[in-house]
């Protein structure tokens, strides 16, 4: 047990070093000097040197590296070379509305998947269910970009309801700000909702096949009422553990969302990033994502361990 | 009106009467306004980073230098009240107005020495070192006196010394001018809320009268659909440079809302490697230029708002010439041209695009009319810095369009090494006459052979200038019509 | 009638992959319009007689556009799976004959890696490290592909390699690379055509995406999700862009969707009542 918990620890710690290196080695071999992207187009060489001195461009690489590796510990990540601010500030500053968005998100998908999963594998084979289950079909091939596209047009530019885009910030009035982030999180919860439904259709249906709910309903409780007090607890375990995978999904999610909404999120910062060539921004960002992906799927890896010892002994 | 209800009595009468006294409240004169624009500035130094988004900030609201550009492109007194220059025209002589930085202390002559010395030092990050280069020394023979001597006659020096790039600072905090900026001018920095807005409040210790505006928001939209609806719903009292051109005339019939076309310093051009064979050829560049129509390209790129251009000058400028006329569209020339180049058949070429919408659409519009005379381009986007690395710096390019924002930079066709590596002994003539003429005709003369030249070699096609769609609420007046130079001075703004 | 048709998600899917396949057979020899001639002063109409769904801001005519598109989209799908299928499907079959080895566990975990990315978030990567394009983007989809191909194909190749049969024939004297050919592959083929029908559905969706995000595919090619770029610009002024190409990805990917399940069904009954 013990060994078993080390060993993921160990292996969680070195492909996270991994993803590091790769990421860093990728990023610096990218063609382009970002010393001259900001100084613009009548620099002289001389002033685009002085800068990549300030910036520590001419540093060897390994000191680079491992430098940066310290700095998610001690949150010194280096100045943003387009916003001459600390990147750690400006990826915190991100977080406020990335991770709200992420939940708001997660939760919408949370309530109506499960609710629809559960519906459809009540009426299993049943109108009802053929009608969700083609619904989920519907919400997994829609792009969450073009469902936010089309949430603008309706709710924002027809019926002028909720804002376009943009974000007040959490300061000024937290009512607004909510509001604004509740199309995006719509579109980023449709196909999470979808393959959440499918998910919890098909183990509560597995649930509803095994002996103690035939016993329930032997004892003449209704097929609602034995999803509701037996089979729902148990069907929702494994839907959770997939959550954690979903969540990777989610992550990706909000890069494409909060751009179709121009709301200053982390994935906005990172597209922003790119395009001003903001290197120690992109790789920093990107180390944030991957870190958080793998961190979750390791978590509910270790989760799925401790719950099934079969799953410890080696991969199936 | 109201007689006749302050003759009647009671408490519901009175109610009625709080309501209307409550009405013209909330239509007094406002103090604050948000104001949108496209770009966010990375930084906000003007001295620091070339991008325009820096100067539509800070530009006459945080910093000033001696001199500023007024709304004509008009230089007037900034920080120096008067000045005057000696009959050869190498010695300067700036006269200072009592005038305090945000953090208290008194602008002095030593400021303007540190702050033009520090530009045009080795490790500047100033992008427009060219206006320092020729001081040969800065005397402070009086706190309030600055005295600048020239290496030679220099006819645009002052018009340098209004540009953003040379922000007075003091020694004391310009550390921060980046991030914390601390200036002269009416407005100080009060907090930036990175990727959506600015705060600004008024200086009350500032050296010019009394601005009406208390405070000021910039917010930074840059989707052009985001910034139809931000203006209709009222979340941005104006913006200053609409990105949605499609939507000038939905806005227009917005009875809230006054929408000014105005004018900017952009040439937009497609720039054509001249060093690189076929372009090399001048045949070659006059057959590229008869197959491309520029009112189509106006009208497909920036919905027809553009001020189409038949050379690198603004029609802003006493010496524009209008040479539209020059090349017109003609296709089977454009053929016959090509094929005396020794291109029957045309060729491929590579079109590097950078990131503007301006750039990215009339790309597509010229590569499609490049096609029609057997021209296949290649259309390759690229981010700003890959555009300033391998297009600009290393001129590893075919074509490339970009529009050119600063004022009078025509000077580009005379120099050696830039990146469309075009080379012309008449142009370079043409354009040191424009630094030595001692008069006026004489000056804009030159200017005027430069234009008839590089359309005459045809350089570059040249497309249009690039427009500005003021969009404000109604009420709102002061906003600069026209960009001489981007700036959004707020203490000429005021709500009627 | 085949009772494969009969299947609802099979039949459903098959019919509309038939949709989306004929339209891109059809814009091989017609379209409307030519899809790429501008008409600069008749941009951003409405749908009419002459321009069915209308034209975009440089006057070309969408249905023209939509129809090419259908080709990018199936193009992009048949190469993203193929390179996750040949790379997947070698690799998974490699770990598996080699089982709790080193290769095998460096094969794997290698692949767990590759998989612990986000996939956009390495789409995007590598088109930041390659320049924007099709041809890259594509690539960036294959990449992802190959752990999810290679995942599957040990599996399944595990259970086969467990059958009698199989160890009957090793012990007859058949070489490691004999029975890969002439006995696993034949025997994993369905499996790894219902995942190409999910990927390729993915395929689809993720170019879309980074198409939308603008480093995808490049004018004057037509995609869709460039198509939906350009169109959130004009969305105030002319929302009829926005749909088409979004009704577009859909069908083809719930066209995908819908065959890979029908497959599945199909090919492991047991898997029906579910």
């Amino acid at each position: 047990m013990v060994l078993f918990l080390i060993k993921r620890l160990v292996g969680l710690v070195l492909t996270l070093l991994f993803a590091a290196l790769v990421i860093f080695l990728v990023l610096e071999i990218l063609p382009g000097d970002p010393a001259a992207m900001m100084m613009g187009v009548s620099a002289t060489p001389e002033s685009v040197a002085a800068l990549r001195a300030e910036l520590g461009l001419d540093r060897p690489a390994a000191a680079r590296f491992l430098e940066w590796l310290g700095g998610f510990f001690t949150g010194q990540l280096g100045l943003s070379y387009t916003y001459r601010v600390p990147v750690a500030g400006l990826i915190a500053e991100r977080l406020a509305v990335t991770v709200p968005l992420s939940l708001l998100a997660l939760g919408l998908a949370v309530a109506f998947g499960v609710t629809l999963g559960t519906l459809a594998a009540a009426h299993a084979h049943r109108r009802a269910d053929l009608i969700i289950m083609g619904m989920t079909q519907l919400g997994l091939a829609i792009p969450n970009f073009w469902f936010g596209i089309l949430l603008v047009l309706v709710f924002a530019i027809g019926l002028g309801w909720l804002p376009a885009g943009g974000f007040p910030g959490w300061a000024a009035d937290p009512m607004l700000a909510s509001r604004a982030l509740l199309l995006p999180a719509i579109a980023l919860a449709l196909p999470q909702a979808a393959s959440l439904a499918r998910i919890t259709r098909s183990t509560m249906l597995e649930t509803l096949s095994e002996d103690y709910i035939r016993t329930a309903r032997a004892k003449g409780l209704s097929r609602s009422q034995t999803i509701r007090r037996h089979a729902l607890r148990n069907a929702l375990i494994p839907v959770l553990t997939i959550l954690g995978l979903q969540f990777s999904f989610l992550l990706a999610g909000t890069i494409v969302v909060e751009n179709v909404f121009a709301l200053p999120g982390l994935g906005r910062l990172l597209i922003q990033a790119i395009g001003g060539h903001d290197l120690i921004l992109i790789k920093s960002l990107v180390l944030f994502y991957v870190a958080t992906a793998i961190l979750v799927n390791g978590a509910v890896d270790l989760a799925y361990g401790l719950a099934d010892p079969r799953l410890r002994v080696g991969r199936a | 009106m109201m007689k006749p209800i302050r003759r009647l009595a009671g408490p519901a009468i009175l109610a009625l009467g709080l309501a209307h006294l409550a009405l013209p409240a909330a239509a007094q004169p406002r103090d604050a306004l948000t104001l949108c624009q496209t770009l966010e500035p990375p930084i906000l130094d003007p001295s620091g980073g070339a991008a325009a988004a820096i100067r539509e900030v800070t530009y006459g609201n945080i910093f000033e230098g001696l001199v500023a550009y007024d709304r004509n492109g008009k230089v007037v007194p900034a920080l120096a009240r008067e000045w005057s220059t000696s009959v050869d025209g190498l010695v300067w002589q700036f006269r200072l107005r009592p005038a305090r930085f945000h953090d208290g202390s008194a602008v002095t002559a030593a400021d303007v020495k540190f702050s033009f010395e520090r530009a045009v030092a080795p490790d500047s990050k100033n992008a427009q070192k060219w206006i320092f280069e020729p001081i040969a020394a800065i005397a402070t023979p009086a706190p309030d006196l600055v005295e600048i001597t020239l290496k030679s006659f220099t006819a645009d020096f002052l018009d340098g010394l209004a540009m953003g790039d040379a922000t007075i600072f003091s020694a004391a905090s310009v550390g921060k001018a980046a991030t914390e900026p601390v200036g002269t001018g009416p407005y100080r920095f009060v907090r930036w809320q990175r990727g959506d807005r600015l705060l600004l409040e008024r200086n009350d210790n500032w050296w010019g009268p009394k601005p009406a505006l208390k405070s000021a928001t910039f917010r930074f939209i840059s989707d052009p659909q985001a910034q139809v609806s931000a203006l209709l719903a009222g979340d941005c009292d104006a913006h200053t440079n609409l990105g949605a051109h499609e939507a000038v005339a939905q806005l227009r019939a917005d009875p809230r809302l006054a929408v000014t076309i105005g004018r900017t310093e952009g040439e937009t051009i497609v720039a054509i490697n001249n060093a690189k064979a076929p372009f090399s050829d001048v045949r070659v560049r006059q057959a590229m230029a008869m197959a491309v129509d520029r009112r189509l390209v106006n009208e497909g790129a920036v919905s027809g708002l553009g001020t189409p251009i038949g050379s690198h000058f603004s029609p802003n400028h006493p010496a524009y010439l209008d040479l539209t006329a020059e090349r017109p569209v003609d296709l089977a020339k454009a053929k016959a041209l090509l094929a005396a180049a020794g291109y029957p058949n045309g060729f491929a070429a590579t079109l590097r695009l950078p990131p503007p919408a301006y750039a990215r659409r009339s790309g597509e519009i010229i590569a499609a009319m490049l096609g029609q005379i057997g021209i296949r381009a290649t259309i390759e986007p690229l981010e700003w810095p890959q555009w300033l690395e391998r297009v600009f710096r290393n001129k590893d390019f075919d074509m490339t369009i970009v529009a050119h924002v600063e004022p009078l930079d025509v000077n580009i066709y005379a120099r050696d090494t830039y990146y469309f590596g075009y080379q012309s002994p008449a142009v370079k003539e043409a354009y040191a006459r424009t630094k030595t003429a001692r008069t006026e005709p004489e000056r804009l003369e030159a200017f005027r052979a430069i234009q008839r030249q590089i359309t005459e070699d045809q350089v570059n096609l040249f497309l249009f200038m690039l427009p500005k769609i003021t969009v404000a609420r109604k009420g709102l007046t002061g906003l600069w019509p026209n960009w001489p130079v981007p700036a959004n001075p707020l203490a000429e703004l005021r709500w009627e | 009638m085949n009772p494969a048709w009969r299947h609802p998600s099979f039949g459903v899917g098959a019919v509309l992959m038939a949709l989306v396949v004929g339209a891109a057979l059809l814009s091989l020899v017609w379209t409307p319009h030519d899809p790429t001639v501008m008409r600069i002063m008749a941009r951003l109409r409405p749908p009419s007689a002459e321009h069915w769904l209308g034209t975009d801001q440089f006057g070309r005519d969408i249905a023209s556009m939509v129809l090419v598109g259908a080709r990018n989209a199936l193009l992009v799908g048949l190469v993203a799976v193929g390179i996750g299928l040949v790379f997947g499907v070698a690799l998974g079959m490699l770990a598996a004959l080699y089982r709790g080895r080193l290769l095998d566990e460096a094969v794997m975990r290698g692949l767990d890696f590759v998989f612990a990315f986000p996939a956009v978030l390495t789409a995007i990567l590598i088109l930041t490290w390659f320049g924007p394009g099709l041809v890259n983007a594509v690539i960036a989809i294959g990449i992802f592909n190959i752990p999810v191909f290679a995942r599957q194909a040990r599996g399944a190749t595990l259970q086969v390699l467990a059958q009698d049969y199989i160890r009957a024939a090793r012990l007859a004297g058949l070489s490691r690379m004999a029975v890969m050919l002439r006995h696993i592959l034949p025997n994993i083929t369905g499996l790894m055509i219902v995942q190409g029908s999910t990927q390729f559905a993915f395929a689809i969706l993720a170019e879309a995406s980074l198409s939308y995000l603008g480093i995808g595919t490049q004018p004057p090619n037509p995609s869709w999700g460039r198509m939906l770029n350009d169109a959130q610009t004009y969305l105030g002024t002319a929302p009829h862009l926005a749909i088409v190409p979004g009704i577009a990805i859909a069908i083809t990917v719930l066209a995908f969707n819908l065959l890979g399940d029908g497959l599945r069904d199909l090919l492991d009954p047991r898997m029906k009542e579910r």
